[in-house]
């Protein structure tokens, strides 16, 4: 029985390991640059892999699993937010935000914090995990038709903010 | 038709994919810290779950075995309200063991501690529902800090028992000390110093004390040295009871009386998830009907909000701009922030009169939260400023709309229709 354990535990802290990384990265462009918050996810996140190890290993894809909590506990956690911290910073629009002068100075992550973060969400899962509408509507448990309507949205608006050749946008 | 009309979105994508490969790949993630990072919340949560308590994102709700706490004077008390029957055992099921209020163990509990002043006291007792636990703010002059207590029950002699009360792999969790014995009795009790954060991002300490007993009695009392576990600074060096005071507190015979107390079988909550949020509500609908449950005697000047669940309106009762705002979320499980009161069709309510948030000169902000009872765990939540913008300065004594008023709006069952919808 011990032995076991110890065995799912050396199963998952390899697993976590090598996941970590690029689960920080997924939360460092979902937060919009904000790493500390990033942190917290991904240690959220892994936290509930650990508790779930046990099922996981038969499940398969504990990756695509992982990056699924990840990014239920980043919406998660914006909506607690948008119970306690409302208002001015996005009423109203914030001045300058769109009104075309320097647009292009703005980086990828300034860009990307001034979207909803549901839109955020599918920009990463769809541009950064490479993940198909389908796929995208799983994680977030909303249609396809919803996951396109706003990937559109999202695009047209860094595409607005960035420039459409993407070519000055700086790294954070 | 230009003809690179075709397809320009997808070089944009393209594009897009690129830059985002770049600046992701710009950020260094200290992996070692992050996988003990979530391999000690796992732990946390394993055990939060096994006392049938279901811990919120980001430790957020960290109520139960675990001890505690996240805001001075946080959910306990909300706990304690959605569990009327925590109180003496009702007739219908009359039980050989005393039951214990919330108020009762707060009251055991600052009786085992030495002398200081308490605050921020939060309580669940033995009723059905979630397990008991307790929690406060402890000052014994050297600073203020959160200590909570909690129980539940485990099977006698099974490998949870162990695992309880095993210390950590020092390779995994940073910890400063931990120790594992067994007392005269047969208990197993586990001494543990460490961090709240186990990358140390924060120095807050946590030390806590599990006991198991040999008829499988649980009880873990967890102490912090800032008067909350998250988001409070550090207050003093180390928390205020020492291994040995620990010991002597978990210890307390009391307590064991308090796990026995426990109905069997309690119903907890752990299927419930936030992973899964339910559909949300659009915020021109909220915007509508906000308008309309608005008092008459209040002109909207303008109104917007978000796509989902916010919505807002600046109204204007001929003496200077208030903003209003409002959050309609379904599904939202976590409870409320600060004491409320218990309606009763069982929706919690608090209200708050606080200086605004975001900066504007003299502005304060009235809320009154409200949370329905599951499973819509609706949570509306209204707030008034007196001016028309957070972060501008007061045009007004204050807000346009009494806390009355906003009570008023908050609870209209209207919400409720519209969520379900």
């Amino acid at each position: 029985m011990w032995q076991k354990r110890q065995g799912r535990e050396d199963e998952y802290a390899e697993f976590a390991t090598a996941r970590a990384g690029h689960l920080y990265r997924s939360a460092c462009l979902l937060t919009a640059g904000d790493t500390h918050l990033a942190e917290d996810l991904v240690q959220e996140t892994l936290g509930r892999l650990y508790v779930r190890w046990g099922r996981m290993a038969r499940v398969g894809n504990p990756a695509g699993y992982a990056q699924t909590v990840l990014t239920r506990a980043f919406l998660a956690h914006q909506r607690r937010l948008s119970s306690r911290e409302r208002a001015t910073d996005r009423f109203p629009d914030l001045p300058g935000a769109a009104d075309g002068d320097a647009p292009l100075r703005l980086t990828l992550l300034d860009a990307l914090s001034r979207l909803p973060a549901k839109d955020r969400a599918v920009v990463v899962l769809r541009y950064w995990e490479d993940r198909s509408v389908e796929e995208t509507a799983d994680v977030l448990n909303v249609s396809s038709a919803a996951v396109r309507t706003r990937c559109v949205r999202a695009l047209g608006k860094l595409r607005g903010l960035l420039g459409e050749d993407l070519s000055e946008y700086a790294r954070p | 038709m230009p003809e690179n009309q075709q397809d320009p979105r997808d070089s944009f994508e393209e594009r897009l994919t690129t830059a985002l490969r770049d600046t992701g790949d710009g950020f260094t993630a200290d992996r070692a810290a992050l996988v003990a990072g979530g391999q000690s919340r796992g732990r946390r949560a394993r055990l939060r779950r096994r006392a049938g308590v279901l811990g919120g994102v980001a430790g957020i709700a960290l109520v139960g075995v675990g001890g505690a706490l996240l805001l001075p004077g946080g959910d306990g008390s909300v706990e304690e309200a959605r569990t009327p029957a925590a109180a003496p055992a009702p007739s219908a099921t009359p039980r050989p063991v005393p039951s214990y209020s919330g108020d009762d163990l707060l009251k055991e509990l600052k009786g085992l501690l030495p002398d200081g002043r308490f605050s921020g006291e939060g309580a669940r007792g033995t009723g059905p529902g979630l397990p008991p636990n307790a929690h406060l703010v402890y000052d014994d002059g050297d600073g203020p800090a959160a200590i909570g207590i909690g129980f539940d029950r485990v099977e006698p002699g099974s490998p949870e028992v162990r695992e309880l009360t095993r210390c950590p792999d020092e390779t995994l969790v940073a910890y400063d000390a931990c120790s594992t014995s067994r007392l005269p009795d047969g208990s197993l009790l586990m001494l543990y110093q460490g961090y709240e954060y186990p990358d140390r991002r924060v120095d807050t300490k946590w030390w806590s004390a599990q006991l198991v007993t040999a008829r499988g009695q649980h009880i873990t009392l967890s102490e912090w040295n800032a008067a909350a576990e998250k988001d409070a600074p550090v207050s003093r060096e180390d928390p205020p009871l020492t291994p040995a005071q620990l010991t002597e507190v978990v210890t307390a015979g009391v307590w064991r009386d308090v796990v026995d107390a426990i109905p069997e079988n309690p119903k907890g909550l752990a299927t419930a998830s936030v992973d899964e949020a339910p559909p949300a509500v659009s915020g021109e609908r909220i915007g509508a009907l906000l308008t309309r449950l608005l008092p008459e005697d209040v002109e909207v000047v303008t109104e917007g909000g978000q796509e989902e669940e916010y919505a807002y309106a600046v109204v204007d009762d001929g003496e200077g701009r208030s903003l209003v705002q409002i959050n309609v979320q379904p599904g939202m499980t976590d409870g409320l922030y600060g004491s409320a009161e218990t309606l009763d069709d069982g929706t919690l309510v608090s209200t708050e009169q606080m200086p605004g948030e975001k900066g504007g000169a003299g502005v304060v902000m009235w809320t009154v939260d409200t949370l329905r009872p599951a499973p819509a765990s609706l949570r509306v939540v209204v707030s008034a400023f007196n001016s028309g913008a957070q972060d501008r300065p007061a045009t007004r004594e204050a807000p346009a709309l009494t806390l009355a008023e906003l009570r008023e709006i908050a609870l209209s069952p209207e919400w409720d229709t519209l969520a379900a919808g």
